[in-house]
């Protein structure tokens, strides 16, 4: 314990071992453990939140933290900016970012997984070990992710979070569907991933080093080559990172379901809603963006990168948003909807609003796992029945699933004074300000701010089919009655999910001139923070100019005013079409654009099409290729040197006479050939 | 050391034990001609070739023919007549090694056979020639050592009296046998006619006075080369190889193809590294001599394992491929005239000795096969894991080590002998056909010895067999080379230094 009292850093290792102690305890002992494997993975996960907090505190009070715990490899290798050597190993880097982003990851996995007691193990649900043990897995992997120091490491956990996903997505394999799904989101995340990796590999031999803090990361060897006007691979050396940069950024695409790599996620619904809370919509999915923000002093040092997050940020906001709003399934919805808030997160990020994007990150964190909570209990109730069609009137039967649900969409719907209202206002308030220099900004923030019309519209949708009305089926009239397992995790988070945006409120901080915008001092390092890693610095980087309407204050009240209004007018909207005794179906009426919809604007469609129409004719044309030429000279090889065999077996006639005239002829040649060459016989 | 006070001749002891050995046996013999008393008689030889190997590996720990203040340096005897360096040292540890592991195996191979005293004072005579042969350091010496070695060769092949293929072999092999020793000894002649010595070194000196006959020696050398290909059965001197491996008793199989090629592959190193300067002589003969080598190395790696690869008879599968490892040593040879060639000499030497062990440990395997009178073909030996897994898993290694594959010593010496091999090729741009040359001959003999493992491991039997017999001795050689096939890994950096030294010491 002599390491608690002088340095608690010196734990922070076991907040990831302890998931992974869990996962082996789950898989090897978990049929015999009462709850099946349940208990570990809560103790875990407890063990966990408790050093998150600790850490957090640590941080809160100056310090931080930076160390290798193992390199596993290094050597000699020249990079292009002239490093003679790189290593590789694994390290623990804990700064106000990783530090909160710890506490969020183990807070959500711990109720996740209180919350299963009540979702898996009371519905009697099969293969719990199994459950448990991938459960583990994933929280390991994405723990370790948070605290990498390096940006190998983020990829290695970057990889097997999405192998945890991909096993709990087909947490069901006997259904046809399951399994499908999760080949689809392993497949789609793996594309990005490709790209993610060549990044990798890019940085580390550009720059000699994949940290991400302190003098020997690439982001100061990056910054240093552009001061440098360097030429990199052929490129100047801004170029050569909006390049890097880009290609990690597929990764990112693909694990936070930006447009167009978002199609896994509405079929990752296939996995246990549970899981959905934890992976699909609170933890992994924001792994991209988290990555985004670990490296964000590398995104700030190119404004085109950082323009394409922005554009695709607001784009898939706005796209998935218009999905939303067809949607008959409670899970589909809020696909849909996490695709749309990740692409919030994006916007802010790519118009350099580092605080804004990891505020809503936070904010989203707990208000999607909220609601997908809440629609694993509505799931509950309905017997497994996910069509909102056959639900209404739950309102009554289920209070606290009811008003939890309820905050947590307000919160999504950005509803003063909820949470997502304060992270979303401020996300669409830099968009804005920077979008009156920058055009193609301006599209970003009109897109992001439309999307808030959507997203009341939708949730609202949601809420009113779910809970109010009549009941529209026998099982929604008597509903299964849920338990204290499911009733506190809701509770948690709804508390969270109305409280959290609490911590920034940069409107009323500016209206009212008083400090209370904790979170941007937290992030800015005024606690304590890595030199470098901190908002002032991050923003004396972006290359974004920025302009108001009127003053700074007018512009923000101007802003959070605008989407106020967008938001409570979507709601209003599903207000008056859906909150009445029995609704009807009012969106077959949008025609042809219902159907567009529906059909997801035909992206899986032309995915499809990618896969069958191109790539498949194109490795049916490799197979040929290796089937023919490549099998073809290699048969012929050993043929050839079989016949050839066959042949020279031959010389050997077993008659001596033949033996004695072929060595002396053989003899005689040898003599030619060099009596020729030295003129012997001149 | 002891060694200081020892008068020069005792250099000589590895070979003059194994003489004396034999004539130990000869008393034997003449004292009970009908002794069927094989653990005397084997027993002897395996003292006898363990003291020499005992001896040899003592004086190159002690330093003879070292250079330095703490070493005893080079030892002529006779005048320059022998001479005992580190090369000769090692060479003559290669030979009392096979010389031991083939008399332990002997043991139980030979255990109805008339002839025990015979064969066993032949195979100690012809060790001693050999190990004669590694001391030899002048035309006439190597002559009389090459014959001492042939000679009793041919009787140990045609010692199956009742054994046409054995018969036949032996005769096939004399008769061969007798033309490469006419071929080499004229060119022993048109050698001394040109330079007026059979000393190896007064040769060197006296190529200067050859001048006009510059094609008189080239065919002399030529000859010579002649002569060194028929003994490391080299395309095209290699005809007898085959049928003599094949009828042959298998120890004496492993024993010709090991030691025999060891001692022949010493021969050329000295006698080309030493009496044939490669300016001097070329600038008389008007041709770089190692272009000969290149063309034998690439031949008869070529034909060796081409010849291998359809073979149905395991022993002939094997003869053949031996003939192929000769090709791969020959670029030993070849690669001379670039610079870094005596690394390419002493990778060919390091990879004498480890074939040493799993060439002579696999014609044992064939040996104990024939003990157990299952057949000769690769069918025959299907399935022979089920009842003998550890020769069958001694076997595998000798297999994969012989192809090259990791892991075993065959791996690394052939590997070291394809870098130098590359590295040299800097110097001349030929070596690269050769490293070539090894690559495609390695991936083909492949083919041939996974072939043997699968039938060993992975087919299943054709016939049933009774439980086959566990013989020691033959068990003991074959699980001690196998398991020094192996444990030679460890011990590689020392022995290849050891080898490169010793390559190092002849060329001037």
């Amino acid at each position: 314990m002599a390491g608690l009292a002088t340095d608690p850093f010196g734990f922070a290792p076991a907040i990831a071992v302890f998931p992974l102690v869990a996962f082996v305890v789950a898989l090897l002992f978990g049929e015999h453990l009462p709850k099946k494997g349940a208990l570990p993975g809560i103790i875990a996960t407890a063990g966990s939140l408790a050093i998150s907090l600790v850490m957090f505190v640590a941080v809160g009070g100056g310090k931080t933290h930076h160390a290798t715990l193992y390199e596993w490899t290094n050597g000699a290798a020249q990079s292009a900016t002239g490093v003679e050597t790189i290593a590789f190993s694994f390290g623990i880097l804990i700064d106000p970012l990783s530090a909160l982003m710890l506490v969020i990851v183990s807070l959500v996995a711990l109720l996740v997984h209180v919350f299963s007691l009540g979702y898996m193990n009371a519905e009697g649900e099969t293969g719990l070990p199994r459950y448990y043990a991938e459960l583990g897995l994933f929280t390991f992997s994405m723990l370790a992710f948070v605290f990498a120091d390096n940006l190998l490491m983020a990829f290695m956990f970057f990889e097997l979070v999405g192998l945890c996903s991909y096993l709990l997505i087909g947490f069901w394999f006997r259904t046809k569907s399951a399994p499908s799904a999760a080949k689809k989101a392993f497949l789609v995340t793996r594309f990005g991933d490709y790209f993610f990796l060549i990044g990798v590999v890019a940085i580390a031999a550009t720059f000699g080093t994949v940290g991400f803090a302190g003098e020997e990361s690439f982001v100061t060897a990056a910054e240093t080559a552009i001061d440098n006007e360097a030429t990199l691979f052929g490129f100047d050396a801004q170029t050569w990172v909006t390049i890097t940069g880009l290609l990690v950024l597929g990764g990112v695409l693909g694990k936070s379901a930006q447009f167009p790599f978002h199609t896994w996620l509405p079929d990752a619904m296939e996995g246990p809603t549970t899981v959905s809370a934890l992976i699909h919509a609170a933890t992994m999915v924001a792994a991209g963006v988290y990555l985004v923000a670990r490296m964000f002093g590398y995104y700030a040092l190119s404004p085109t990168a950082l323009a394409i997050i922005a554009f695709v940020g607001g784009f898939t906001a706005l796209f998935a948003a218009t999905m939303g709003v067809v949607k008959d399934d409670v899970k589909q919805v809020l696909a849909y909807s996490t695709i749309s808030q990740y692409g919030y997160m994006m916007l802010g990020l790519g118009v350099g609003g580092y605080v804004a994007g990891v505020f809503h990150l936070m904010n989203h964190a707990f208000f999607k796992a909220l609601l997908f909570l809440g629609a694993g209990a509505v799931i509950i109730l309905m017997h497994h029945e996910q069509d909102m069609w056959e639900m209404g009137g739950l309102k009554d039967k289920a209070p606290v699933t009811y008003y939890t649900f309820l905050a947590g969409a307000l919160a999504l719907a950005g509803i003063v004074p909820f949470s997502g209202f304060w992270s979303k206002d401020e996300v669409l308030f830099d968009a804005l300000i920077v979008g009156l220099e920058q055009p193609v900004i301006l599209a970003a923030y009109a897109m992001g701010l439309i999307a808030v019309f959507f997203t009341g519209v939708y949730t609202f949708r949601m809420v009113f089919l779910t809970f109010h009305g009549e009941p529209r089926s026998e099982t929604a009239e008597d509903p299964h009655p849920v338990g204290w397992a499911v009733k506190a995790p809701l509770i948690v988070l709804g508390v969270l999910a109305a409280l959290t945006g609490l911590v920034n409120m940069a409107p009323v901080a500016h209206v009212l001139g008083v400090d209370i915008t904790f979170l941007e001092f937290w992030l800015d390092g005024e606690y304590g923070a890595v030199e470098g890693l901190t908002y002032h610095e991050y923003s004396e980087t972006v290359a974004f100019g920025e302009s108001y309407v009127g003053s700074e204050t007018v512009t923000m009240l101007l802003s959070a005013g605008l989407s106020l209004g967008l938001a409570l007018a979507g709601a209003f909207t599903a207000h008056t079409l859906y909150n009445v005794p029995e609704p009807d179906r009012h969106m077959t009426k949008l025609g042809g654009a219902y159907g567009l919809l529906r059909r997801n604007y035909y992206q899986d469609e032309y995915q499809v099409w990618l896969a069958e129409g191109l790539t498949l004719p194109l490795a049916r044309a490799a197979d040929r290729f290796d089937q023919t030429v490549i099998d073809g000279v290699v048969n012929g090889t050993s043929t050839i040197s079989l016949f050839g065999s066959d042949r020279l077996k031959r010389i050997q006639t077993g008659i001596v006479t033949n033996y004695a005239a072929l060595l002396v002829g053989g003899f005689i040649g040898l003599l030619l050939v060099l009596g020729y060459i030295g003129g012997w016989f001149a | 050391m002891a060694v200081l006070e020892l008068p020069d001749w005792t250099a000589l002891a590895p070979a003059l034990i194994l003489a004396g050995t034999a004539l130990v046996l000869f008393l034997l013999d003449s004292i009970n001609p009908r002794s069927t008393n094989r653990s005397l008689l084997a027993g002897t030889a395996v003292v006898g070739s363990l003291a020499s190997l005992a001896v040899a590996v003592w004086y190159t720990a002690a330093g003879v023919g070292a250079t330095g203040i703490e070493n005893h340096g080079v030892i002529d005897i006779m005048g320059g007549q022998f001479i005992v360096d580190q090369l000769a040292l090692y060479f003559m540890i290669i030979i009392a090694v096979v010389t031991a592991l083939v008399t332990v195996a002997s043991y139980d191979y030979l255990r109805d056979h008339t002839y025990q005293a015979e064969y066993y004072s032949l195979v100690v005579l012809a060790a001693t020639g050999m190990s004669t042969m590694a001391a030899s350091n002048s035309l006439v010496t190597i002559f009389i050592a090459l014959e001492l070695t042939s000679l009793p060769s041919y009787a140990l092949v045609a010692i199956l009296k009742d054994n046409r293929g054995s018969v036949e072999a032996g005769l096939k092999y004399f008769l061969i046998g007798a033309l490469s020793s006419a071929i080499f000894v004229y060119g022993v002649s048109l050698v001394y006619g040109a330079t007026g010595s059979l000393q190896l070194e007064a040769i060197a000196d006296g190529l200067g006075g050859a001048g006009e006959m510059g094609g008189l020696l080239g065919l002399g050398i030529l000859m010579l080369i002649g002569g060194i290909a028929f003994k490391t059965a080299s395309v095209p001197f290699h005809f007898w190889a085959p049928e003599a491996y094949e009828g042959a008793p298998a120890p004496i199989s492993a024993f010709l193809s090991s030691a025999s090629k060891a001692a022949g592959f010493v021969l050329a190193f000295r006698v080309f590294a030493t009496a044939f300067p490669l300016e001097a002589t070329t600038a008389i003969i008007g041709v770089d001599w190692t272009l000969a080598f290149v063309i034998l190395a690439i031949v008869t790696m070529t034909v060796g394992n081409f010849a291998a690869a359809t073979q149905e008879n395991v022993k002939r599968m094997l003869a053949y491929s031996s003939i192929g490892h000769a090709g791969y040593v020959l670029i030993g040879l070849a690669a001379l005239s670039a610079d870094g060639g005596e690394l390419v000499m002493g990778a060919a030497m390091m990879h004498l000795l480890v074939y040493g062990f799993m060439n002579t440990g696999a014609f044992l395997f064939v040996g104990l096969a024939e003990y157990w009178g299952v057949g000769r073909t690769f069918e025959d030996y299907n399935g022979l894991s089920e009842q003998a897994p550890f020769a069958c898993a001694a076997m595998a290694v000798f297999m994969f080590s012989l192809a090259g594959i990791p892991l075993f010593g065959g791996f690394w010496s052939k590997y070291l002998l394809y870098t130098a091999t590359i590295d040299a090729a800097a110097d001349n741009a030929i070596l690269l056909v050769l490293a070539a040359a090894l690559v495609v001959n390695s991936a083909l003999s492949l083919y041939y010895y996974s072939r043997l493992v699968k039938a060993l491991w992975i087919e299943d039997p054709v016939t049933d067999r009774d439980q086959l017999a566990k013989p020691t001795g033959l068990y003991a050689a074959i699980i001690a080379a196998a398991v020094i096939t192996v444990l030679i890994l460890p011990a590689f950096g020392p022995i290849a230094d050891a080898a490169t030294e010793a390559a190092a010491a002849i060329i001037v």
